[in-house]
């Protein structure tokens, strides 16, 4: 008796679920209205209108039909050159962080003695912002700052090195305001493995090495991808590093300075959309890539198991 | 049966402190190729931290460890040669099954034909044969418990170490993997040392026991001389005594001693010395005490406040009196508010002085 009734019900429901979901929205879906609100109105909207600024070229630009805007900045090496400088420091940038945020973050994985004084140390240059660690490095990487100083007299240099204005400053500056995101996130990801895995390694028989290579370095790689993308983007929208330390009339004139200056100093918002977008695709094509090689790393792992 | 590759594994004298813990302290034991040990205790007993000093996870403080008469106590796990079992598992997420039980054998740059041949009959030993493209996350916990197993013994290792490898297991599955255990351990020749803190997982698996307490080793034997003569109070507690009455000696004649409690006198086995007058503890297993019609006569009478079914009979808890509670087991039935009478047999009461410590 009860077995054909569940039946029934269940025959019931299933279209009287289908009919409530035709009639209208769950009311508490209304809850992301606020959001879905900020999102349109604060990136969406904005973004709709820089894109399509970007092809409603300007000035000269105009003759060259919608595209003007990109020909005009394709079409200049100066302005092409600011994608290589910024790629110039958004590569290496990220490369460091990562590199020296890994072993120390796997390192740090277990709490040892002052770790909670060593993570507010690494997360300090967060707080603080690229204008004030720009601030902070021109007094001390200047010519008669502390680092100048010591090189002078510990005898390593004999006249006081240039830091500053120039693609080493931007750098520098690049590395401590993106140094913390990358070794807080891969901090996360390495506290997350299980430490019995590299006991199980060693009582196998893995070297340090050979734990590093066969159990560490792959389970830690999409965390390193994701750090790593998230370094490249930060690092290649560089701006205030790139003027307050750097050298933006030559070496550090990044993308986003080239952007800045047709929109604000030459006043062709399109030329400086058509600049920014460009941006954001190859930021886009970045991310895409180094996502796109975790998965693939996984796979092939997983096919070489298979075998 | 294969002969073990291992003739003696020595602990000597090893401690082991936490700061100002100490974990282990003066711990020895001596294990012949081919035997079961295993290490019993509670939680914080010092039997993990133990096995990691033998495995070399740990490094003691004080002592050695030698194998065959080599002193290996400062070399690192991974020149040991162990196979390892762990309470986890911890097997590689990121590899297939066939990699992890291969690990060991790839990382001693064994060739890949004959890693590749001797994963597979690993996986065979475990019942796992075909599952080898598979990866951990894609398997049950037993299964992974085998994969376990497999990888720790495919590099014929003389000496297996297992901490606590079923407890992750539900009970039926654990009574399966149990078996399975033995069975291996039988018919490869393996040497284990096993910690558990399942009193039952290590009488049922071992040739020898070593129960452990805060430290150091409280009693070691057979299963048989721990289940029959616990050594002390603690050991018997450990082992199923959980009747605990706390009595006054009364005259003792060799072996046999009569206490009092409550108004009510018993005669038991005395375990310890025991001067007359002094205060000591009687306890008796649940199986041990005879449930019997009420006013029997030299029993001590006693209502029923629970009656549990425990498939073969009744678990009760019977009140004696003044607090004092019993748990017996009888195949008969009886319900709680009955009135009872509880027959403790001489020879099955153990009679421990008060501890020390």
């Amino acid at each position: 008796m009860s077995a054909p009734a569940a039946r029934h019900e269940a025959a019931e429901s299933a279209p009287a679920l289908a009919r409530r979901s035709r009639r209208g929205l769950d009311p508490t879906l209304l809850l992301i209205a606020p959001a879905a609100l900020c999102v349109l109105g604060l990136f969406v909207y904005p973004f709709v209108y820089g894109l399509a600024l970007s092809f409603q070229p300007y000035g000269d630009n105009e003759a060259n039909g919608p595209l003007g805007s990109y020909l005009a900045f394709f079409g200049d090496p100066r302005e092409r050159l600011s994608i290589w400088n910024t790629l110039r420091l958004a590569v290496p940038a990220t490369f460091i962080d990562v590199a020296v945020a890994l072993p120390l973050a796997y390192r740090l994985r277990r709490p040892v003695p002052g770790q909670r004084a060593l993570g507010a140390l690494f997360v300090i240059p967060m707080t603080l912002g690229t204008v004030l660690i720009a601030e902070g490095m021109l007094q001390f990487f200047g010519p008669a700052g502390w680092v100048n100083k010591s090189l002078l007299a510990v005898g390593l240099v004999h006249e006081p090195v240039r830091f500053l204005h120039n693609y080493l400053g931007t750098l520098i500056s690049l590395l401590i305001s993106d140094f913390p995101a990358v070794f807080l996130l891969l901090l996360g990801y390495a506290a997350g493995i299980d430490p019995a895995l590299d006991k199980a390694a060693r009582v196998l028989g893995a070297s340090w090495w050979q734990r590093t290579r066969r159990v560490t370095l792959p389970m830690m790689a999409p965390g390193i991808a994701v750090a790593a993308a998230l370094s490249f983007v930060a690092t290649f929208s560089v701006f205030p590093s790139a003027v307050l330390v750097g050298n933006p009339a030559g070496e550090t004139r990044v993308i986003a300075f080239a952007a800045w200056q047709a929109a604000y100093e030459r006043f062709d918002y399109s030329e400086g959309s058509a600049i920014a977008i460009v941006m954001g695709v190859i930021e886009l094509g970045l991310v895409a890539a180094a996502l796109s090689l975790r998965a693939g790393g996984y796979r092939r792992m997983r096919t070489e198991g298979a075998r | 049966m294969s002969a073990s590759k291992l003739r003696t594994l020595r602990v000597r004298d090893l401690s082991k402190h936490f700061a100002d813990t100490a974990a282990v302290r003066h711990f020895d034991l001596e294990v012949t190729g081919g035997e079961f040990i295993s290490l019993l205790g509670p939680s914080g007993c010092g039997k993990t931290t133990t096995l990691n000093c033998v495995a070399g996870l740990l490094d003691p403080d004080e002592g050695a460890v030698e194998i065959d008469g080599r002193d290996i106590t400062r070399d690192p796990p991974e020149r040991r040669g162990f196979g390892m079992v762990f309470q986890n598992y911890a097997l590689f997420p990121h590899l297939s099954i066939s990699r992890n039980v291969g690990f060991g054998l790839e990382v001693r740059g064994v060739s890949r034909r004959e890693s590749e041949r001797r994963v597979s009959r690993a996986l065979d030993l475990v019942q796992l044969g075909g599952l080898g493209s598979r990866y951990p996350a894609q398997l049950s916990g037993g299964q992974q418990q085998r994969v376990a197993l497999a990888r720790a013994i495919v590099t014929e290792p003389p000496l297996i170490l297992m901490d606590e490898p079923l407890s992750n297991l539900d009970a039926k599955l654990r009574l399966e993997m149990r078996l399975e255990i033995r069975r291996l351990h039988q018919s490869l020749g393996l040497t284990t040392l096993y910690v558990t803190h399942d009193q039952e997982e290590a009488l049922s698996l071992a040739d020898r026991v070593v129960l452990m307490r805060d430290g150091v080793i409280e009693q070691s034997g057979t299963p048989e001389e721990l289940y029959a003569q616990p050594r002390s109070l603690y050991v018997a507690n450990f082992l199923g005594y959980r009747n605990l009455v706390p009595v006054t000696v009364g005259e003792v004649r060799g072996d046999a001693v009569s206490v009092a409690a409550n108004g009510s006198r018993f005669t038991g086995t005395r375990r310890g010395a025991l001067a007359e007058g002094s205060s000591a503890v009687a306890t008796i297993r649940p199986k041990d005490v005879q449930v019997l019609a009420p006013g029997s006569p030299g029993s001590i009478a006693a209502s029923v406040e629970l009656a549990e079914f425990i498939g073969d009979g009744f678990e009760l808890s019977a009140d004696a009196g003044s607090g004092q509670r019993f748990i017996a087991r009888t195949p008969d039935r009886w319900s709680a508010g009955d009135r009872v009478s509880l027959r403790l047999p001489p020879e099955r009461l153990l009679v421990f002085p008060v501890e020390g410590r």
